[in-house]
């Protein structure tokens, strides 16, 4: 498989939270805002990379058997990493996204990476699907998280957009915002998704 | 039963690794969050205590003392200016509405909230989140310690500060436990 | 907090699923219909509690002693995936009943976000151990409930027109909203 496909697989083909629907609790959690949506996307996208390559590497070491329970250590490693530097050098988004940075560690997205891809495959191409998934869930949050800021805070990073007399939609920013827009979300795609099919198969 | 001592031991063995590469990435970071902490509540203490130029933690045997009966404080300091002792600042953790919110209240020696500082805090950008912002820590300016204050949509009297829209939580835990320095000051501090 | 506010607070207030976001991926995959709902939720709630009681244990007794809270993450899910290994071991042998009704969702609860979403609560929080049971009790029944009434609504859908775009998870996230914002009706009771 060529490496640019791999990419565009994660990216948009086979998009974590669009298409695969897996990884929700911390995209409808951590997107009140898009600078912690992006925040989350990334720091998921760095454990993604890291363990993916980690587990590549081991893929001929580690037995069949145990494999789960090793690639579990192996994800909780890279998590409690950037946890660590996240509390030492961007104190804001650490208590901004607080028990998600841990609950990574069960995000399905990089177990099923890890057991899907990089247990199969080399370490540069299961590096480039680390990051064109993390990326791809990256862009998902993004989308969501300034989608939510703009209609529930009128603002987007922080910035206000427009003056005093727009009144924000207050619940897009709590939590029945967060499913009802990643509903109408993910219904736009699946039908762009189809129209998209049904003109190539024409 | 051999394979299953094998499979445990490699097991065992990449648990080893990964505990010790955590054990040398916790002993980067340790210090520079204790650094980042420590700067973030120097910056604190000057702003809500703008009087005082010198802060020095409360003496240990009355800190073991409130702290022995109210938990939620973290530290007390207090806040001179050349000799006089202008106030205190009192660093406490509450519980808001995504976890803990810690802050920061200034205290001055005659009896006035002289400001609010919101730390580390999970709550909801846009709606508790808010409390971070000066409409709402500023309101809680020069209040006095001897009533106990309450959050309104429009403050008016001496006792009101302003609430938060949508999020009666977090509004609730600070303003409770400004409350609770109000009682420590006039209990524990001022005499 | 009382023990009382705690129930309360974690089953309707902060209802785990519809406003904390734990625990969606079985909330979303396994509500079709209220049977297997009720099965999960009953898994789920056993899990959770035990679990719950031995993270705090190992945290207590032998992370915070040795100094070695960094390593919380790690031991955690190590511990709630043995368990849970340990718990389908002990129902295969002994309840061969109980092992058919809920041996199914007992692998799918290792990477359910609520087991150690709240393990890692119940130490953040502060509670000790009497709070730490009720909590994750709470928090297990209110994933259950909110489980058990989407599969009620969903079992609903199969009778009626859903607009094509819609249909699967789109209409379940939506359905998931209101049903969030009917929660929110519960936010003075604390």
């Amino acid at each position: 498989m060529k490496l640019s496909k791999v990419f565009y697989n994660g990216l948009i083909k086979e998009n974590p939270i669009f298409v695969q629907l897996i990884g929700m609790c911390s995209a409808l959690a951590v997107s009140t805002s898009a600078k912690n949506g992006l925040a989350m996307g990334l720091a998921v996208t760095g454990v993604l990379i890291g363990s993916n390559f980690v587990i590549s590497l081991l893929r001929k070491v580690i037995p069949d058997k145990i494999r789960i329970p090793a690639f579990v250590v192996v994800i909780a490693t890279f998590v409690t990493i950037v946890e660590m530097f996240m509390k030492a050098y961007t104190q804001d988004l650490y208590s901004a996204l607080g028990i998600f940075i841990p609950l990574i560690v069960v995000n399905c997205i990089i177990l099923a990476r890890a057991e899907a891809f990089a247990s199969k495959n080399g370490v540069i191409p299961s590096i480039v699907d680390g990051l064109g998934m993390g990326l791809g869930y990256t862009l998902a949050l993004l989308i969501l998280g300034s989608l939510r800021e703009i209609i529930g805070a009128g603002s987007i990073f922080g910035k206000q957009l427009f003056g005093p007399a727009f009144e924000p939609a207050l619940i897009f920013i709590m939590p029945p915002g967060a499913f009802i827009l990643l509903g109408i979300l993910i219904a736009i795609f699946n039908t762009v998704r189809k129209k998209k099919a049904a003109a190539e198969a024409n | 039963m051999n394979e299953t001592l094998k499979l445990g031991l490699i097991l065992f063995i990449i648990t080893v690794i990964s505990a010790s590469i955590l054990a040398v990435s916790n002993n980067i970071t340790t210090p520079k969050i204790a650094e980042a902490d420590a700067l973030k509540d120097d910056l604190a203490k000057k702003e809500i205590l703008p009087q005082g130029d010198k802060f020095e933690p409360l003496e240990e045997g009355k800190m073991e003392e409130i702290k022995s009966e109210y938990p939620n404080i973290i530290e007390i300091y207090e806040g001179h200016n050349k000799n006089d002792l202008e106030g205190y600042t009192v660093k406490m953790k509450v519980n808001g509405y995504g976890g803990e919110i810690e802050f920061m209240t200034g205290v001055s020696t005659d009896g006035k909230i002289t400001g609010i500082k919101i730390l580390n805090n999970g709550e909801t950008p846009g709606l508790g989140g808010n409390a971070t912002k000066p409409y709402f820590s500023d309101s809680f300016k020069n209040k006095p310690v001897d009533k106990e204050l309450n959050a309104v949509k429009k403050p008016e009297s001496d006792n009101e500060v302003q609430a938060l829209t949508g999020a009666t939580i977090t509004t609730t835990a600070v303003v409770d436990g400004v409350n609770i320095v109000s009682e420590i000051y006039n209990s524990k501090l001022a005499n | 907090m009382s023990l009382f506010t705690i129930l309360i607070s974690t089953i309707f207030v902060n209802n785990f699923v519809l406003s904390r976001f734990l625990g969606i991926c079985p909330f979303l995959g396994v509500s079709n219909k209220t049977e297997t709902a009720t099965g999960m939720g009953i898994a789920v709630t056993f899990v959770v509690t035990l679990s719950s009681i031995i993270t705090y244990i190992i945290q207590k007794s032998v992370l915070d002693k040795l100094g070695l809270e960094y390593l919380q993450t790690i031991v955690f899910i190590l511990v709630i995936a043995a368990l849970v290994q340990f718990v389908e071991m002990v129902m295969k042998k002994t309840s061969p009943t109980l092992y058919s009704a809920l041996g199914v969702y007992l692998p799918l609860i290792t990477t359910n976000c609520i087991v150690l979403g709240v393990a890692i609560l119940n130490i953040q929080e502060g509670y000790n151990l009497i709070q730490t049971i009720f909590n994750a009790f709470g928090a297990s029944v209110g994933f259950s409930l909110a489980l058990v009434l989407m599969a009620g609504i969903r079992e609903k859908f199969e009778l009626i027109d859903i607009p094509e775009a819609l249909e699967g998870f789109p209409i379940a996230l939506i359905t998931a909203g209101l049903m969030s914002i009917a929660f929110l009706g519960f936010n003075g009771l604390v």
